[in-house]
C-alpha cells in the first residue's frame, strides 16, 4: 500500500513540476531559515552550558541606589575585590569563590616581537575550578598561583614565540612587569560570556606597583572585579540574598557615609547561564545576547515556517481539482476514505522529507554567510545531536500533516459520482478557507514590512541624529602614563601640522559609558550641602570640550589662562536642571563640591550624547585631574582634507614619545557605528528574513493565482465571446485578491503596531511610527500581489476563448 | 442478487427539486444481463449510482444478496462494494500516473491481496482482455478501445459478482465498441450478472432485458431472444 502511495506521490511530483517546485521550494526556502535561526537560537541559549557545573555557578553584581530615593542610580556586573574573602568566611553555602579583573588591553614584548593585546584578565587559581578551559600545557591547578605568571592562548603564544616552547618564558607586559609563561590553553568556545586571551595570575595584583594587597582588602569603591561563587545544588539565591544587607552594613561600616551601606548599595546573584541572555547591567565583560532578540528570531522562525505551510495547504487544495478524478476512480474500486487520506498525507510527508533534506544542506552551505552579516560564530554542528536531530526527523511528520491534512480531508470526501460524472466543482467551503490561508499569508507579509520599515528607520535616525558633538575625524589613542610629564611638548608638536586641528584627554570619551560618579554639594546658606541628585563625572583637560566640539552655553570653558581652573567644574545643561539652577547662565559663578573637590562652576555645555541613544542624557560633570594618570584617551581632531599625511604625522610623534608603545588608534565614528553594530545586524538579518517570508508568501500567491485562472478559464472565455475587454477581465480577476490584502492590512496594522510602539521603547531616542509606514506597507504587499496576479491574469485574458470553449 | 422497491432519490438545489428516481422497483437475478436505456436525464445514471452503492436512496429498499443497503454507511458500502462489484464508465476513468498493471491492480490493493497473488490476478486478467503487451505503458499511450479493455480489466479482477457498466461504448468507434460488448457478454457467460446504462439499442441487443426508464420510473420492459 505504502509502495502504491510513494510510486503516485512522485509521479504526481513529476507529473505537475511547476507546482511541485512553488512547493518544494517555498517549504526548503522557509525550513532552511527556521534552521538557519534554530542554529542561532540553539547557540544563543548554549552560553556557558559547556562548563561542567554551570547550574552551581552565580555570579555576583552591585547595585548603587539613591539612599532617599531608592532610585538604582548604577549596576555593576562586577563587586569591590575585599567583598569575595569576607563572602567565602561568612556563608557556608558557598563552596568555593573567584575573581576575574579585566586588565583591557596592554602592550607586550618578548624579543623584539611587541603587540598590543585586548582581552587581558586577571584570575585566580579557583578560575579552573569554575570554568572549564583546555590546558594544553602547564598544570592548571597551579598555572595561577605565583604572582608575575601569565597563562597564553595557543594563537597568542604562537605570535611571540613562533613554534618554539613557551613554557618558562618570560615576557614583558606594559615594559612595567616580567611575568613567566606558566600556561598555554585553548581559547575559550565562543558561547562564553567572556574570553581572556591572556590571563595573569592575580597575586600579580598583590605587587604595590601593580594594585597592591591592602587596595584588595579595603577598596570598595573599585567596583571592578567579577566574582563567581560555587554552591551546592538545591542553593536557595533568594536566601542568600536576603543575608547579604546584614553583611554589607557589618563590613562596610567604617565607609564614610550618613547612611547605612545597606540603604545605598546592594549585592545580587546571578546565574552564569543567565548572564549572556538575561543581563543587560552598567559593566560586563562583553556584550551580550538579549533574550528579547531570541524571541523575536522565533517568531520570525515561526511566521516563516507558517507561511511554507499554508503555501502547501493552498496549493494542494487547489491541485485537488486536478486530481478529483483520481479519487474517485480510487474509491469506486474500494478505497476508503482513510486510505485517500493516508495516501495524500504520504505525499505531503514525502515533500516535506525532500525539503528537509535540501534545507539542511542549504543550512550548512549559508551558515557561513550568515555568521558574516551576524558576526556571529554559528555552525551546524550545533544541529547534530540527538535532541535536535530527533525532532528534525519529525519535523516532516509535523509540517507533512501538519499542511497535508486539510487538503487530505477535503479530497477524501469528494464524491466519487459527482467527480467521475464531471459535476465536480470546488465548493464554497474550500474556496473560503484558502481566502482565509492567503490574508494569514498577507498579514504576516505586511505586518513583516512595517517591522521591518520601523527598524530600518531606527537605524537610520541614529545614524543621522545630531549628537552635539563633532564625531567626524577624530581620533581616539590610548594615554599612556609615562606621556604626563612631556604632554604638553607632545601636544605641540602635534599640532605642528597643519593636518591635526585639536587635541585634549579624558578619562572617558563620547561613545564609552558614563559610570563614575562622586556625590555632589552646593551651597545651601553659607557652606556647601550634600544634594541627592546623581551627576557622572569625567575628568577632562581644557582642551577637551574644543576637540570635540561641544557647545558652551553659558559661561566659558577650562582655559589655560584661568590657573584656578584646576579646581573649576563645567556642567552640562542636565545637571544645572538637576541642581536646581533657573538656567545655565545662573549656574556660573557658583560654588560646587563634587567628591574630594571644591571649587567653581565655570561653564554650562550642551547636552550632547556621551553615551549611546539607548541612554538618556544623564548630568555630567568634567573637570581637571589633580593626577594626570586618570586620563585615559587622547582625542585628536583631524582636518578631513588629508588624513594619510595626519595619520602619518601623528604616528610618528608617537613613537618619538612612546618608541615602547605599539601605535595605535581608532575613528571615533567607527567606535560609534560599533555601538549600534548589533542593531544593525539584527536589522540586516531582520530584513533578510522578512523578505523571505514575503517572497515565500508571493510565491503561493502566484501558485494559486494560476490555479483559480485555470478554473475560472471557461468564465473567461465565455465572457471574451460576450465582448469583455482584456482590462475588464484581469480587473475581474485581481478584485478578489485585492480584497484579501485589504483584510489582511486591517489585520496586520494593529499587530504590528503594537509590536513595534514594544521595540523602540529600548531607544532613549527614537523616531516616531509616522502613520505613512502603515498605507505604504500594505500598498506594497498590494502591489507585488497584483504584479504575481496580473502576470497570470493578463496571460488568461489574453487567451483565444475558442481553445478554452472547445474543450469540454 | 438485486431487488429494488419504490427507491427514491431527489436532487435538491437551493430553489429546485428535481426527482431523479420516482418509487422505482426493480429486480435483477443473479447471472443475468440487463441494459437500461431512456434519454438524458431520465434518472438512468442515478440508478446505476445507486445500485454501485456510490450513491444513497432517500427512500424505498435496496436488497443485495438478501441484505438490505440502502442505508448502509460510506465504509460498509465501501467494503461490500470493493468485493462485489465492478464499474465500467464511459470515459474509462484510469488513474493517468499509473501503469496499465497498476491501474488493474489498484482494487487487489484495496481489498488486501497479497503482491505475489495479485501479479498473477493482474496478469490472467490482461492475457484474458488481450492486453498484456501493453502492461507496463501509461494509460495515454492506448487506444480509447485498450483503454476500455484495461478498465473491463480492472472491474474483473477482484472477481465481482455484479458489473456495472456506465455507457461502455460512448466514447469509442464501433468496431472497438463491438469488442467491449463481447467481452462483457463473455463474462455474462461465465456467470457475472451485468447492468449496463446504454444509448445505444445495438449494444442493449447484447443484453437479456432492456428496462426502458422516463422520468425516474420503469415504463416498458422487453425480455430479449
Amino acid at each position: 500500500m505504502i509502495y502504491n502511495y510513494l510510486k503516485i506521490a512522485i509521479r504526481n511530483l513529476l507529473k505537475y513540476r511547476f507546482i511541485s517546485f512553488i512547493n518544494l521550494f517555498g517549504l526548503t526556502v522557509g525550513l532552511t531559515c527556521c534552521l538557519l535561526i534554530t542554529t542561532y537560537i540553539l547557540h544563543e541559549i548554549s552560553y556557558d552550558k559547556f562548563n561542567d557545573q554551570h547550574d552551581r555557578i552565580w555570579r555576583i553584581t552591585r547595585s548603587f541606589n539613591n539612599p532617599e530615593t531608592g532610585a538604582q542610580s548604577l549596576h555593576l556586573g562586577t563587586i569591590a575585590p575585599p567583598f569575595a574573602p569576607l563572602l567565602k568566611n561568612q556563608f557556608s553555602e558557598i563552596e568555593n569563590i573567584t575573581r576575574l579583573l579585566s586588565g583591557g588591553s596592554a602592550t607586550f614584548r618578548y624579543g623584539d616581537k611587541m603587540f598590543n593585546e585586548e582581552d587581558i584578565y586577571f584570575a585566580d587559581e579557583q578560575f579552573f575550578d569554575f570554568f572549564k578551559v583546555n590546558v594544553v600545557k602547564g598544570d592548571p591547578k597551579t598555572a595561577l598561583n605565583d604572582p608575575m605568571s601569565v597563562m597564553l592562548t595557543e594563537e597568542v603564544a604562537r605570535k611571540y614565540f613562533g613554534d618554539a616552547e613557551p613554557m618558562d618564558k618570560m615576557i614583558r607586559m606594559d615594559n612595567q612587569l616580567t611575568l613567566k609563561v606558566t600556561g598555554v590553553y585553548k581559547p575559550l568556545p565562543s558561547n562564553s560570556h567572556f574570553h581572556p586571551n591572556i590571563m595573569v595570575s592575580f597575586n600579580t595584583l598583590k605587587d604595590s606597583t601593580v594594585y597592591g594587597e591592602s587596595n584588595l582588602r579595603t577598596n570598595w569603591s573599585n567596583n571592578s572585579f567579577f566574582t563567581y561563587i560555587k554552591v551546592p545544588h538545591g542553593f536557595s539565591p533568594e536566601r542568600l540574598e536576603a543575608k547579604f544587607p546584614a553583611f554589607l552594613d557589618e563590613h562596610m561600616a567604617d565607609v564614610g557615609s550618613r547612611f547605612k551601606p545597606s540603604q545605598w548599595t546592594k549585592l545580587h546573584l546571578q546565574k552564569l547561564t543567565d548572564i549572556h541572555l538575561h543581563s543587560h547591567l552598567d559593566y560586563e565583560a562583553e556584550e551580550n545576547g538579549d533574550i528579547k532578540r531570541v524571541y523575536i528570531f522565533s517568531a520570525i522562525a515561526l511566521f516563516v515556517l507558517l507561511i511554507a505551510c499554508i503555501n502547501y495547504m493552498n496549493l494542494s487544495t487547489a491541485r485537488s481539482a486536478l486530481r478529483a478524478r483520481e479519487i474517485g476512480v480510487r474509491k469506486v474500486v474500494g478505497a476508503r476514505r482513510k486510505e485517500i487520506i493516508a495516501q495524500f498525507l504520504t505525499e505531503s510527508v514525502i515533500v516535506c522529507w525532500l525539503a528537509i533534506i535540501l534545507a539542511f544542506a542549504l543550512t550548512w552551505l549559508l551558515i557561513p554567510y550568515l555568521n558574516q552579516v551576524s558576526g556571529q560564530d554559528l555552525s551546524i554542528n550545533i544541529l547534530l545531536r540527538w535532541q535536535v536531530m530527533v525532532p528534525l526527523v519529525l519535523v516532516p511528520f509535523v509540517v507533512g500533516i501538519m499542511s497535508g491534512l486539510y487538503p487530505a480531508l477535503f479530497m477524501s470526501s469528494f464524491q466519487p459520482v459527482k467527480v467521475l460524472k464531471g459535476m465536480f466543482k470546488v465548493g464554497g467551503g474550500n474556496v473560503s478557507f484558502r481566502k482565509v490561508l492567503v490574508t494569514a499569508q498577507f498579514a504576516i507579509s505586511i505586518a513583516l514590512i512595517i517591522c521591518t520599515t520601523v527598524v530600518y528607520r531606527q537605524m537610520n535616525y541614529m545614524q543621522q541624529k545630531a549628537l552635539g558633538f563633532d564625531r567626524e575625524h577624530v581620533l581616539s589613542l590610548p594615554y599612556i602614563n609615562t606621556l604626563s610629564n612631556s604632554y604638553e611638548s607632545f601636544r605641540n608638536e602635534l599640532l605642528s601640522n597643519a593636518s591635526v586641528l585639536n587635541a585634549g584627554r579624558s578619562s572617558r570619551i563620547p561613545t564609552s559609558r558614563l559610570l563614575d560618579a562622586s556625590g555632589t554639594r552646593i551651597m545651601r546658606g553659607d557652606s556647601l550641602a550634600p544634594v541627592s541628585a546623581d551627576i557622572k563625572y569625567v575628568v577632562a583637560d581644557k582642551d577637551f570640550i574644543n576637540t570635540y566640539g561641544v557647545k558652551i552655553v553659558a559661561g566659558r570653558n577650562f582655559s589655560r589662562d584661568f590657573s584656578t581652573d584646576s579646581a573649576s567644574f563645567l556642567i552640562n545643561e542636565a545637571a544645572a536642571r538637576v541642581l536646581g539652577f533657573a538656567s545655565a547662565q545662573d549656574a556660573i559663578g557658583k560654588r560646587m563640591g563634587y567628591g574630594g573637590r571644591d571649587g567653581q562652576l565655570v561653564g554650562v555645555f550642551n547636552d550632547f550624547h556621551f553615551e549611546s541613544l539607548h541612554q538618556q542624557i544623564v548630568p555630567l560633570v568634567l573637570f581637571i585631574p589633580r593626577n594626570e594618570n586618570t586620563y585615559n584617551r587622547i582625542s585628536i581632531k583631524i582636518s578631513g582634507n588629508n588624513i594619510p599625511a595626519a595619520l602619518a604625522h601623528i604616528e610618528k610623534t608617537w613613537k618619538r614619545f612612546l618608541p615602547d608603545v605599539p601605535w595605535q588608534y581608532n575613528f571615533l565614528d567607527e567606535s560609534y557605528d560599533r555601538l549600534y553594530q548589533s542593531e544593525q545586524r539584527q536589522g540586516t538579518i531582520f530584513t533578510i528574513f522578512a523578505g523571505i517570508a514575503i517572497f515565500i508568501a508571493c510565491l503561493g500567491l502566484f501558485g494559486l493565482s494560476a490555479f483559480t485562472i485555470t478554473q475560472r478559464i471557461k468564465e473567461i472565455g465565455i465572457r471574451k465571446v460576450l465582448g469583455a475587454s482584456t482590462t475588464r477581465i484581469v480587473t475581474l480577476l485581481s478584485r478578489d485578491f485585492m480584497i484579501l490584502v485589504a483584510i489582511a492590512a486591517l489585520i496586520a496594522f494593529p499587530i504590528a503596531g503594537t509590536a513595534m510602539y514594544a521595540w523602540l521603547q529600548d531607544f532613549a531616542y527614537r523616531t516616531t511610527m509616522s502613520w505613512w509606514i502603515f498605507p505604504l506597507a500594505g500598498i506594497i504587499a498590494l502591489m507585488v500581489a497584483l504584479a504575481t496576479i496580473c502576470f497570470q491574469a493578463v496571460k488568461a485574458a489574453l487567451a483565444n476563448p475558442v481553445k478554452s470553449l472547445r474543450t469540454e | 442478487m438485486i431487488k429494488i422497491k419504490d427507491l427514491e432519490k431527489i436532487y435538491r438545489t437551493e430553489e429546485v427539486e428535481t426527482v431523479a428516481l420516482n418509487k422505482l422497483s426493480l429486480e435483477v437475478k443473479e447471472g443475468e444481463f440487463v441494459a437500461v436505456m431512456g434519454p438524458s436525464g431520465c434518472g438512468k445514471s442515478t440508478l446505476l449510482n445507486i445500485l454501485g452503492l456510490l450513491d444513497d436512496p432517500d427512500g424505498g429498499s435496496f436488497m443485495f444478496n438478501n441484505i438490505e443497503v440502502a442505508h448502509f454507511n460510506e465504509r460498509k458500502r465501501a467494503d461490500l462494494r470493493k468485493h462485489n462489484i465492478g464499474f465500467v464508465f464511459q470515459s474509462f476513468n484510469l488513474i493517468d500516473e499509473l501503469t496499465v498493471f497498476e491501474n488493474v491492480e489498484l482494487p487487489l490493493i484495496y481489498t488486501g491481496v497479497k503482491s505475489a497473488e495479485r501479479k498473477k490476478r493482474v496478469e490472467e486478467v490482461l492475457d484474458k482482455m488481450q492486453i498484456m503487451h501493453r502492461r507496463n505503458h501509461y494509460p495515454q499511450q492506448l487506444s480509447g478501445g485498450q483503454q476500455q479493455r484495461v478498465a473491463v480489466a480492472r472491474a474483473v479482477v477482484n472477481r465481482p459478482k455484479l458489473i456495472l457498466a456506465d455507457e461502455p461504448t460512448g466514447n469509442l468507434d464501433s468496431s472497438n465498441g463491438n469488442e467491449v460488448m463481447q467481452l462483457l457478454t463473455d463474462l455474462n457467460e461465465q456467470g457475472t450478472t451485468i447492468v449496463m446504462v446504454t444509448h445505444s439499442e445495438h449494444d442493449a441487443r447484447y443484453s437479456h432485458r432492456i428496462i426502458r426508464m422516463l422520468d425516474g420510473q420503469t415504463v416498458l420492459e422487453n425480455i430479449m431472444v
